[in-house]
């Protein structure tokens, strides 16, 4: 069965079957925002919802991460956590799927990072497709993460009465065989998902005033823009917008003695490229010394360094950088200046 | 382990003593700490004659000609030395004497007479004696004060994060506090609290001091776009940010 049906009315009960499978992530309703937390009941969680302040990688590459455990005398090292618990991320949108596949991608680079993978192993991500925008921040039509392309376990679209299921992966198969109230998918019900699927797509539209050829030739040789110095006046350095990108993943190695002065911890925490010393070398020098160089950098990661080395575009066009950016920095304001190749205001 | 246990005093300046009693609150971890060092000073307890120490924790900031000897003294005596808390590390909240000239001040909270005749412009005692390390924040962050206290026992440097409350506030996921309309000073004061404030829906006051590379206009210019006044905005870096090291920074951003 690769297409399944379930009656909104079921989702409860399906919800608790997936209990017994792991711990349960998903969006939740904080003050004015979502946020990611764990779900005991299926009424708790916000399933309409605008992407999450933080993206869901806190829960496979979380901010502050034990390494390994350390002494001094004698000294030895030995695994920080000996066991990762599975785990349910459910109600994913696809943005934030194609971020855990940027990360895929960057962690699987040699030397692979084993702290990523067995996370990653242990997660089953359960997706929630949009029927429409989830608001005016998104671009997720222009890079294309608005449909559903794979690194799910499984994918729910809202069809009124019921959800249609798209199974991915043997895990996903078995969260959903031997229930009764599953069915596979008919004629009928395929006939509507595609009639749901083309009612979506007239909704969404390249955000940008150009494709991503245009966009790709616009970073090419955009480099020295004045969009850039715009920004960089602009920018108050809060790193806000790194902080809460789903394909960031830079990070910082500590090294914590406890005040026995013999045992330790090593870790690592998110470090972002808009942090002032991110860039500085122990001689003193800073290769990107200004916020505007700070700032280019951050695009340039996402649209065209990434794309020489992986072959990918590193924004899902969640739109979490613009909507929590105070100076009201706007990702697709900043391209579409930069596609205009004009002087910025 | 015979090595003898290092001795750590504390001594306190201008300030209101609440950086002492975050390290008493401590509870099991003070009991930790007083296992691998001699705590021969905290205050009351002992008179500062005579007492030797390896490393001295300075609490509060340099308010007179008194406080300035006084600290010369007792700083030559010790090994290392710890500035706690921001009147110790920026002049925190006894700067905003600085703001007027110190006679009319002294008219404005004494009248006539003058019992404190000595009285200087305040200072963050850096500006007095070499400090080796920094424990910032009104009052100190006790988590902070335990991983610096480390530091010192290892003899190793304590790097205080030059990056600002927000990197730690998005990473406690708070809901930001401009998107309530409030205005916080997170994104131009140094971390290292935690996002204190923030995580129980307050906004940040800069006690910690200013990063050293402040976006200041951009952020007055948030401000402004949120609606605070130019004074209310000033009022704001004030408070805590108004030491000459802070004072300095801001010089910095509008040459550029
Ligand atoms: S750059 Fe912005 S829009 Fe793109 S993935 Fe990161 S946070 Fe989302
Ligand atoms: S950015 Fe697009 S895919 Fe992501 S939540 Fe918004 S509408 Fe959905
Ligand atoms: S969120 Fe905005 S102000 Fe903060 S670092 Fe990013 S671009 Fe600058
Ligand atoms: S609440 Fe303050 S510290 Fe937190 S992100 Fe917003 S501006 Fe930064």
């Amino acid at each position: 069965m690769k297409y399944a049906i379930i009656n909104r009315m079921d989702m409860g009960r399906w919800f608790d079957s997936l209990k017994d499978r792991g711990k349960i992530y998903g969006p939740k309703k904080k003050e004015s925002a979502y946020v990611f937390r764990p779900i005991q009941e299926f009424e708790e969680m916000s399933l309409k919802y605008i992407p999450t302040i933080l993206p869901p990688k806190k829960y496979y590459f979380p901010q502050k991460e034990f390494l390994l455990k350390f002494k001094i005398n004698p000294f030895s090292t030995g695994k920080a956590i000996r066991e990762f618990e599975e785990f349910i991320l459910f109600g994913v949108h696809t943005c934030d799927i194609a971020g855990i596949q940027c990360m895929d991608v960057v962690f699987n680079e040699k030397p692979a990072d084993p702290n990523y993978l067995n996370r990653k192993e242990k997660m089953t991500i359960i997706g929630l497709e949009c029927m429409d925008y989830c608001d005016k921040y998104a671009s997720c039509a222009a890079v294309g993460t608005h449909v559903y392309k794979g690194g799910y376990d499984i994918m729910l679209t809202d069809l009124g009465d019921e959800y249609a299921i798209h199974i991915n992966s043997e895990k996903g198969d078995k969260l959903v065989t031997g229930k009764k109230y599953i069915r596979e998918m008919n004629a009928k019900d395929k006939e509507k998902l595609n009639k749901a699927f083309e009612e979506k797509l007239k909704k969404f539209n390249n955000e940008f005033d150009g494709d991503m050829e245009r966009i790709d030739k616009a970073f090419e040789k955009g480099f020295f823009s004045p969009v850039w110095k715009d920004l960089g006046a602009r920018c108050v350095g809060c790193t806000n917008c790194t902080a809460v990108c789903p394909t960031c993943y830079c990070f910082d190695v500590v090294d914590e003695v406890s005040l026995n002065l013999n045992d330790g911890d090593r870790y690592r925490v998110w470090n972002y490229c808009q942090m002032d010393d991110f860039a500085k070398v122990s001689t003193g020098e800073d290769f990107r010394a200004g916020r505007d160089a700070r700032q280019r950098h951050r695009y340039y990661r996402k649209f065209k360094y990434s794309v020489q080395k992986y072959n990918k575009y590193f924004c899902t066009g969640c739109g979490r950088c613009t909507r929590t950016c105070m100076a009201k920095i706007s990702l697709v304001e900043t391209i579409n200046q930069l596609l205009s190749g004009k002087e910025a205001k | 382990m015979s090595k003898p246990k290092p001795k750590v005093a504390f001594f306190e300046f201008t300030d209101c003593e609440g950086c002492q009693l975050q390290v008493a609150n401590l509870g099991a971890s003070l009991l930790e700490l007083a296992k691998v060092v001699d705590i021969v000073n905290f205050r009351e307890i002992m008179s500062e004659a005579g007492e030797e120490y390896d490393v001295l924790v300075v609490e509060g900031s340099v308010a007179s000609k008194h406080d300035e000897e006084r600290l010369k003294k007792i700083a030559s005596k010790a090994k290392v030395i710890v500035a706690m808390g921001a009147c110790a590390t920026i002049g925190g909240v006894n700067n905003l004497k600085n703001l007027k000239p110190l006679a009319e001040q002294k008219k404005a909270v004494y009248g006539s007479v003058d019992p404190v005749p000595d009285a200087i412009e305040t200072k963050s005692i850096d500006e007095v004696v070499h400090v080796d390390y920094y424990v910032h924040g009104c009052p100190i962050y006790g988590p902070e004060f335990l991983k610096v206290m480390e530091c010192v026992l290892l003899g190793k440097p304590y790097n205080v994060p030059q990056y600002p409350v927000c990197v730690e506030c998005k990473q406690n996921e708070n809901v930001c506090a401009y998107e309530k309309g409030q205005f916080c000073l997170g994104p131009v004061t140094k971390a290292g609290c935690n996002s204190w404030l923030p995580n129980y829906g307050s906004v940040c006051v800069g006690c910690r001091g200013l990063i050293d590379n402040p976006a200041a206009d951009a952020q007055k210019d948030i401000l402004q776009k949120y609606g605070l006044t130019v004074e209310g905005i000033l009022d704001k870096f004030t408070l805590y940010c108004n030491g000459k090291k802070e004072r300095a920074k801001y010089g910095k951003e509008s040459q550029k």
